[in-house]
């Protein structure tokens, strides 16, 4: 299928671009690994050493959303910077099928992070890396960067026509790790967490993937909602794209930087 | 093939900095043209007559405001995917493709856009490539492109696909004048190959010596239209006079604008002289008159002269502007 | 390849404005505000969660002075790397402008700013965290903010000093955000990490004055603090000092060799 291929291409070129960028570096290996070593630190400090698997797994997702987040909406201001911006909406595909390779590359890239986590944990904090369920932990990785990157499609369709999207990416980092319990459980905070969470790919991923290493919960019912969230999540940027893309060709709003 | 009927768009913008007032700019104000099968058509203007938007509502990137406009029968903001598989666009600069990647990577991934994929692709990609010129360059990254290569990479880019109408956007722009020979070049053997080109340009010799018809565009109207020799012919009978001064002042300007037999008169500032040239029909001798209403000013050189097209162009494009 | 904050990009405008892109009040709001409130709130419940300090207040302390530092290195090294990206610092080293004068100016802003910032952290900590300082001791903890928020617009000359040169200066103001939050005791106390990186926290800027401040907090007089204090001034000093060399050494070099305009 034409569709399929072009996912595919796309995805390995942009794959392929983030990779040789400092950026990549930063993101999903520096930034993941101190962030892991002063999690690590705090759970010493706190006399928790059992829970270092946790923050590696934790601080691994952190930064597989640290890199959608930032990469997505770095995508378009990338693209619209480059002068490409243009050339991609006046193609023929649907711009859906157009983005989508891009956001699914800034979460396949990111996915590094976590190996990176649970690298820098084994080597230098000396954390067994058994993990409870190998065959779950396998399926459970990649529907967590698959959500995540549908997620960043959905962000990336409505950062379209908003030039200062950057600033919005600045504030959506912490908050979502609190709010997906990727550090700590959701149990310490408010009530009203909890449904929010619901809607978010990145808890489920989390789930998903500590469950399937650590053994304490179910793993196929996060990772089935790492489908549905999915699935809602691309039905809402095709919403999105059909009205921006429309107002976008309206306001003149592509070509500026 | 391309058919754009009573064609406006304007901007909404704002201006100052503390209290945002909206600022309406009207930068295409009813352009009405048709090109047909085969034809090389150009639209000449300055910068900021409005080529680049009318372009852009011709390839879909842009809803025009009011008017409507057809290529290849299909309405560009209804129809928008069907004008856009059958379209190539082409940009003049040095944005508009990926820095860290190869030209060959670029490439491909257009390719897969517009749904040029397999084996098919790799032939058609050297295709391309050897007809731009740029064969053997295709591995290097673009950001070592020169601008001449990067617009002929745009070029190749805009073909993949093989479209039936090509629209080229200042395809010349900034690239020096050997380069930008062999790109017009190329456009030419576009044309002969059977495609339907529109290029807007601000190089007047460009339009004269590709294209087949010529709409001159300024202050978002069309001023006049017509093939190139029909355009030259507008101002075949007239002469222009070219009066070297120093230090004029407006009420002699206005002096000779206002003698019997003047046309148009337009002043150029040109280091510390100014350069006065006055058009009037041919057969007036006019010079004496001149040089008498200019009487409080420093006189150099005066040529009578034949006119040419760029002063048709001028005469059209400022008139057009006011 | 955008981030956030960290990569001050977006622009693309000419105007010296463009370099404070931020203060307009949809960009200024998340980034310089936002983002210190969330960050305080994670780690405030990292630290319950594994229990590494001794309440909530060690972590409201560490992250509402670091953030100000967050926002003076950031800014610090956008100013002076800036109007390199720019092509400003030509014209600006081409004007007869007092330099110490032009690059201690450079400072005010960001400073003020980073007190904005700080102050409004500690906001968020009584605001949401119930953080209850006692209100004799708020003057004491001003002070230690302003030494503090000194020394990191000290740090972020340096920073923006060593941008100048180098292609990587986003990239180093990052990864300076990033180790400042490991080694300088914001969240992990400097007795739990290993000799080295406490050795490295003792010689950056918020250390001492995070130490200070959490005093100062918990009731401290500000006489016990004082050679803390004082410490914090002493690398501010030697940060603004070193800064300065470097920016008129590159100056020399520029001249000499025209690296300046090498990007």
């Amino acid at each position: 299928m034409k569709v399929a291929r072009l996912i595919w291409v796309g995805t390995r070129f942009r794959a392929r671009e983030l990779m040789v960028s400092r950026w990549f570096l930063l993101l999903c290996v520096l930034q993941p690994v101190i962030f892991a070593t002063i999690a690590f630190y705090m759970f010493k400090a706190g006399g928790r050493p059992g829970t270092l698997l946790y923050a590696a797994l934790g601080t691994g997702m952190a930064g597989i959303w640290s890199s959608t987040l930032f990469g997505s909406g770095g995508a378009l201001q990338w693209n619209r910077w480059q002068g490409t911006l243009e050339l991609l909406v006046a193609s023929p595909p649907p711009f859906l099928v157009v983005l989508l390779p891009l956001t699914l590359a800034t979460s396949v890239t990111g996915a590094y992070s976590l190996f990176a986590t649970l690298f820098w944990g084994r080597v230098f904090f000396g954390i067994p890396l058994h993990f409870a369920h190998g065959l779950a932990f396998a399926v459970a990785v990649p529907a967590a960067v698959f959500s995540l990157g549908l997620m960043g499609l959905l962000m990336a369709s409505s950062f379209i026509l908003y030039r200062h999207a950057n600033a919005l990416s600045n504030l959506l980092e912490y908050p979502v790790w609190i709010a997906t319990g990727l550090l700590f459980p959701l149990s310490l905070l408010p009530n009203w967490v909890g449904p929010v969470s619901w809607l978010l790919a990145p808890r489920w991923g989390i789930d998903a993937i500590r469950h399937a290493a650590l053994g304490d919960g179910a793993v196929w019912f996060p990772i089935g909602m790492c489908a549905v969230t999915g699935g809602a999540y691309v039905v809402l940027a095709a919403a999105f794209l059909r009205i921006f893309e429309r107002a976008a060709r309206a306001n003149a709003t592509l070509a500026l930087t | 093939m391309i058919e754009a009927i009573e064609l406006r768009r304007t901007y909404r913008t704002t201006t100052g900095i503390l209290r945002r007032r909206p600022l309406e700019v009207e930068a295409v104000r009813g352009i009405s043209f048709d090109v047909a099968e085969g034809e090389l058509f150009g639209l000449l203007g300055p910068n900021g007559a409005g080529k680049t938007t009318t372009i852009k509502m011709l390839i879909t990137l842009l809803l025009p405001t009011a008017g409507e406009a057809r290529v290849l029968g299909y309405d560009v903001v209804r129809d928008a995917r069907e004008v856009r598989k059958r379209i190539g666009y082409v940009f003049g600069g040095d944005r508009g493709l990926y820095e860290r990647l190869s030209g060959l990577d670029n490439l491909k991934y257009f390719a897969e856009l517009y749904g040029v994929s397999g084996k098919a692709q790799r032939v058609r990609i050297e295709e391309v490539l050897e007809l731009v010129g740029l064969t053997g360059r295709e591995g290097e990254r673009v950001e070592g492109y020169s601008r001449g290569m990067r617009q002929r990479l745009h070029i190749a880019r805009g073909i993949l696909h093989d479209p039936q109408v090509v629209f080229l956007d200042e395809p010349t722009i900034g690239v020096d004048p050997v380069g930008a020979r062999a790109l017009r070049s190329m456009i030419a053997g576009l044309v002969e190959a059977g495609k339907t080109v529109l290029l807007t340009t601000h190089y007047m010799f460009e339009a004269d010596s590709l294209c087949d018809r010529i709409a001159v565009i300024a202050g978002g109207r069309i001023v006049a239209e017509g093939t190139p020799s029909a355009l030259k012919g507008r101002v075949a009978d007239q002469t222009v006079v070219e009066v070297e001064v120093f230090g004029i002042e407006e009420h002699d300007v206005t002096r000779v604008r206002d003698l019997r037999g003047v046309t148009a008169v337009s002043v150029e500032e040109r280091d510390q002289a100014q350069l006065l040239t006055i058009r009037s029909p041919r057969g007036l001798e006019l010079t004496q008159d001149i040089r008498a209403s200019l009487d409080g000013a420093r006189i150099g050189r005066i040529v009578a002269r034949e006119p040419t097209l760029e002063d048709a162009y001028v005469a059209l494009v400022t008139e057009g502007a006011e | 390849m955008s981030t956030n904050l960290r990569v001050f990009f977006v622009g693309g405008l000419i105007s010296y404005r463009a370099l404070f892109n931020w203060i307009r009040l949809y960009i200024y709001i998340p980034t310089m505000l936002g983002s210190p409130l969330f960050q305080i709130v994670f780690f405030t419940y990292l630290g319950r969660y594994s229990h590494a300090g001794n309440g909530d207040a060690f972590f409201i302390v560490g992250n509402a002075v670091q953030v100000c530092g967050m926002s003076c290195v950031y800014g610090m090294t956008m100013a002076v790397a800036n109007e390199r990206w720019f092509g400003t610092l030509g014209p600006l080293l081409a004007s007869p402008a007092n330099r110490l004068a032009v690059f201690l100016g450079r400072g005010v802003p960001v400073f003020a700013n980073g007190l904005i910032v700080s102050a409004f952290g500690f906001g968020v900590g009584v605001v949401l965290l119930h953080f209850r300082p006692p209100v004799h001791s708020l003057p004491a903890l001003a002070l230690c903010v302003c030494i503090t928020t000194v020394s990191c617009t000290a740090f972020g000359m340096v920073l923006g000093s060593i941008g100048l040169r180098s292609k990587d200066f986003f990239f180093v103001a990052n990864l300076a955000y990033f180790l400042m939050l490991l080694f300088c005791g914001v969240n992990i106390p400097l007795s739990v990490l290993p000799g080295w990186m406490s050795v490295i926290g003792r010689c950056l800027p918020l250390t001492h004055g995070i130490e200070a401040a959490r005093q100062i907090a918990a009731g401290g007089a500000l006489g016990d603090v004082s050679g803390l204090l004082w410490t914090e001034l002493g690398i501010a000093a030697a940060y603004a000092a070193a800064g300065y060399v470097f920016f008129r050494a590159l100056e020399y070099a520029s001249r000499r060799s025209a690296v300046l305009d090498a990007f």
